[in-house]
């Protein structure tokens, strides 16, 4: 309970700072135009060419990028800035700091950033999901809409797990901020359908970097495409990849408490 | 003989955008900013000779860095003049820039994943500097510093203080005969301190030099400097030798003494400072030192009585304190 | 000049010794950037085997070579950013080149070029990986490579030239990360990064003649995979180094009125 109120104030915090910068909300309207716009130019291109890519119409394309957008704003307003700030923090050897507080020290690091302009993202991540909906003459059904939102979170926990994992190998090499780039460029990976690429690269994608599953899964679920067992699978490889981020993480912890004198 | 550094009334004015405090005042700043004009230097005029090692005091924000910015060339002066052997500093010409070096304690120009020895050979080729002019010179500032085991080693991997003498050798590779140093002994602890102010006497002796110093540390100007010029709010406030300083600002004098019955009331003749034993240390206001003095060898058996001027830090203290209390 | 060259290679020396000490962080960097165009690889790869094996004049095996040249030319393309330039001005770094008696971009361009040559060395057994996995189709002549290796480093400058003149608007507003977001897309959509030229609608590909993005990207990587005759070859080469002086010229213009205004506020 002490951890969610801390949570609630960090997040506050959090917000009341990034008013204070409200230039920033039209940078941030910016970026996402411009991210939206090269998105669109990139599918436009591919289907002046064909009709299908993989088996995908557009307007499903367009449907998986509306989750890529909103998983994107997620990641960016909660999840990266966080890890970066522990990544920065270990390195310089600051991370004490955070560690004397009286609270669960992965909690802590987790919650202590939030980019609220990225909310820009998340929106337009809906509002592009929706116009691919409609364009599918998509009808409102519960169990999607359930089935939706489950494996958003489930997506968005994934990729949290993932990099707390990368982030935490900061504890024994120093120069990590180029796996944070490796993950950057393989989750762009997950704008068009996972089934067109190479088998090596869609199990490296699914597995290593739970990019698949976090979009993918949100999006079969929509479209209908999803079933109960992948759905149980992927609730046990979230709960696997969670516990598996925190042991590394206190192991480094530990290590951590030792160094640094 | 003709001075090195000339100022003729430099100065130096910055527009500074005014905001109260709060969110509402930060909001309307957004519109419309309010500036101020703020003189960081006001019209100072000094010379220096060559040879000489001069401090430059003052308090954070007097102005200390602004001059030094502008006598090295990266600022230009709102009005007034600088000279450095015979250059225009701003100009910022080749032939100016090597002769002079600018060390700031805070900042690094040493590639800070290779040894110094690599960095160092590149100061070679932009200085160019002959290869056995480099070589002799590099092996002399190794041997005084006495740190012929750590130039092997990755910058990252050395202390601050070990650091820091990387950064002065580094500086001084191509042999200036103008030094500016900006507080190059800021966080180091009293031995590397004491290591880097004797390595600084000795290139000022060994190749006659001209350093301009500025330092919290009243040690290193005790150590090094003759001449002090002390500078408050952008004005010159003081130029002379470190003596007249004292007898010039200290308000106080200290009377050390000891008493035969150390019970005795002394709160009538002045402020006690310390009591060891019966060692005791008197703090008198300097035009009543005579007074206190012949009254206490009369009214109180003492003996080995001494008169001394208050340490530098006090008197410092008391020209920054005296000048507030002017300025406010 | 001799005291140029030697600059120029102890700055190489050194850079080349700071990077060989982080191999494995460079590689990391260079699989992180090779995702995008093994991304783009694949897609367009599978839009061509639909439509009958090519498109935009590219088979599978072509796009494989046009990407996997593209991660060298890419790798040529890094330099200072202008993010960079925000942390050396409020960071002071400025300052201290400044005090130098050479012009702080001559220590730029060293740096990053000795940077490419370590690059470079550990790109080819990625090149080799990636040519064992996507079987490109590449059969260059002796006269396209000399081409090439002369069009990579002109990329390498006008790229440099381009950024630089670009880092300079910090010198002014650091408010500038919008117009930095927007420099990048146009240069995506521009230079051949996103898909080859030859896939855009006729406009934008006559609109690209005439920016700089196209000679520091895709020419090069077209010079090598692309079957181009001769005269366009000694055409683009010729339009680079149009680009490189015309950027010397304009980075220098600014860059006085820049250190005027440097100097007038302080750094």
């Amino acid at each position: 309970m002490k951890g969610i109120s801390l949570a609630y104030n960090y997040l506050r915090i959090g917000i009341l700072n990034e008013f204070q910068y409200r230039a920033n909300l039209y940078i941030q309207i910016l970026q996402t135009f411009i991210a939206l716009a090269t998105g669109l130019i990139g599918l436009n291109l591919v289907f002046s060419q064909t009709t299908a890519l993989g088996g995908w119409s557009k307007p499903e394309l367009l449907a998986v990028m509306g989750v890529f957008t909103l998983i994107g704003g997620i990641i960016r307003a909660a999840i990266q800035p966080n890890m970066e700030r522990l990544m920065e923090e270990i390195r310089e050897g600051t991370l004490d700091y955070a560690l004397t507080k009286p609270a669960d020290a992965q909690l802590l690091i987790s919650v202590r950033e939030f980019r609220l302009w990225q909310i820009v993202d998340i929106i337009t991540g809906f509002v592009v999901l929706a116009v691919a909906l409609s364009q599918l003459n998509w009808l409102i059904d519960l169990w999607s809409v359930l089935g939706f939102l489950s494996a958003l979170v489930m997506g968005s926990m994934m990729i949290y797990s993932f990099w707390l994992i990368i982030t935490s190998t900061a504890f024994w090499f120093i120069r990590v901020q180029e796996i944070a780039n490796l993950f950057e460029g393989l989750y762009a990976a997950g704008r068009w359908p996972i089934d067109i690429y190479p088998n090596w690269l869609r199990y490296g994608l699914t597995f290593l970097v739970p990019v698949a599953f976090a979009i993918s899964i949100p999006s079969q679920a929509l479209t209908g495409r999803l079933t109960l067992e992948t759905w149980f699978g992927a609730l046990v490889f979230t709960v696997f990849l969670f516990l598996f981020a925190r042991g590394i993480f206190k192991l480094g912890l530990k290590g951590y408490s030792g160094a640094s004198a | 003989m003709p001075s090195v550094i000339s100022l003729q009334k430099l100065a130096k004015h910055y527009q500074v955008p005014e905001r109260e405090a709060g969110l509402k005042a930060a909001a309307k700043g957004l519109f419309k900013r309010q500036y101020k004009n703020v003189k960081a230097v006001d019209e100072i005029s000094f010379e220096i000779q060559p040879g000489e090692v001069v401090g430059f005091l003052g308090p954070n924000g007097a102005g200390k860095t602004t001059t030094l910015k502008m006598l090295s060339g990266l600022l230009h002066p709102t009005s007034g003049s600088a000279s450095v052997l015979d250059f225009e500093p701003a100009r910022r010409s080749h032939d100016f820039l090597r002769q002079i070096t600018l060390v700031m304690g805070n900042r690094n120009q040493l590639s800070w994943d290779l040894p110094a020895l690599d960095s160092f050979d590149l100061q070679r080729a932009i200085y160019s500097i002959p290869a056995d002019e480099f070589k002799r010179t590099r092996d002399a500032f190794i041997e005084i510093l006495e740190v012929g085991d750590l130039v092997q080693k990755p910058i990252r991997n050395l202390s601050l203080g070990e650091r820091m003498k990387m950064e002065i050798v580094g500086a001084l590779l191509h042999r200036p005969k103008i030094l500016f140093l900006d507080e190059p002994t800021l966080g180091l602890d009293v031995t590397m301190q004491k290591r880097i102010r004797t390595f600084i006497a000795e290139y000022n002796k060994r190749y006659g030099a001209t350093v301009l110093l500025t330092s919290h540390y009243m040690a290193d100007v005790e150590a090094l400097c003759k001449r002090i010029i002390v500078i408050h709010h952008g004005k010159l406030l003081f130029d002379g030798n470190l003596s007249q300083l004292a007898e010039k600002f200290s308000a106080f004098k200290t009377i050390g003494f000891t008493l035969e019955n150390p019970a005795t009331d002394l709160s009538q003749f002045g402020e006690v400072v310390s009591t060891d034993g019966s060692r005791i240390v008197m703090r008198v206001p300097k035009e009543k030192t005579s007074a206190v003095t012949s009254r206490l060898l009369n009214d109180l058996s003492v003996e080995d009585l001494t008169v001394e001027a208050a340490p530098i830090e006090d008197v410092i203290e008391s020209v920054f304190a005296v000048k507030k209390e002017a300025v406010e | 000049m001799k005291r140029y060259i030697d600059i120029y290679l102890s700055m190489m020396k050194l850079s080349i010794l700071e990077q060989w000490q982080y191999p494995l962080a460079n590689y990391f960097y260079m699989i992180g950037m090779i995702a995008e165009p093994v991304i783009y690889m694949v897609v367009w790869s599978t839009v061509a085997m639909q439509q009958g094996g090519m498109v935009g004049g590219y088979t599978p095996g072509e796009f494989a070579a046009y990407y996997i040249v593209w991660t060298l030319v890419r790798s040529m393309n890094v330099v200072f950013t202008p993010y960079g330039w925000e942390w050396r001005i409020r960071e002071g770094q400025l300052s201290m080149s400044l005090m130098r008696p050479i012009h702080p971009l001559h220590a730029d361009v060293a740096f990053f070029a000795g940077w490419k040559v370590v690059v470079i060395l550990l790109w080819l057994p990625l090149a080799f990986a990636l040519t064992l996995i996507f079987k490109p189709e590449l059969n260059p002549t002796l006269l396209e490579m000399i081409v090439f290796f002369f069009a990579i480093w002109f990329a390498y400058l006008i790229r440099t030239m381009t950024l630089t003149l670009i880092g300079m608007v910090t010198f002014w507003t650091t408010r500038v990360s919008a117009l930095f977001e927007l420099y990048f897309a146009a240069e995506l959509i521009l230079s051949g990064r996103l898909v080859p030229l030859s896939l855009m609608p006729e406009w934008i590909q006559s609109f690209a003649w005439f920016f700089p993005f196209r000679w520091a990207f895709g020419f090069p990587i077209e010079s090598l995979v692309g079957n181009m005759p001769l005269n366009e070859l000694l055409i683009g080469l010729g339009m680079q180094i149009a680009w490189i002086i015309v950027g010397i010229i304009f980075v220098n213009i600014i860059w006085k009125i820049a250190i005027r205004k440097f100097s007038a506020v302080g750094g």
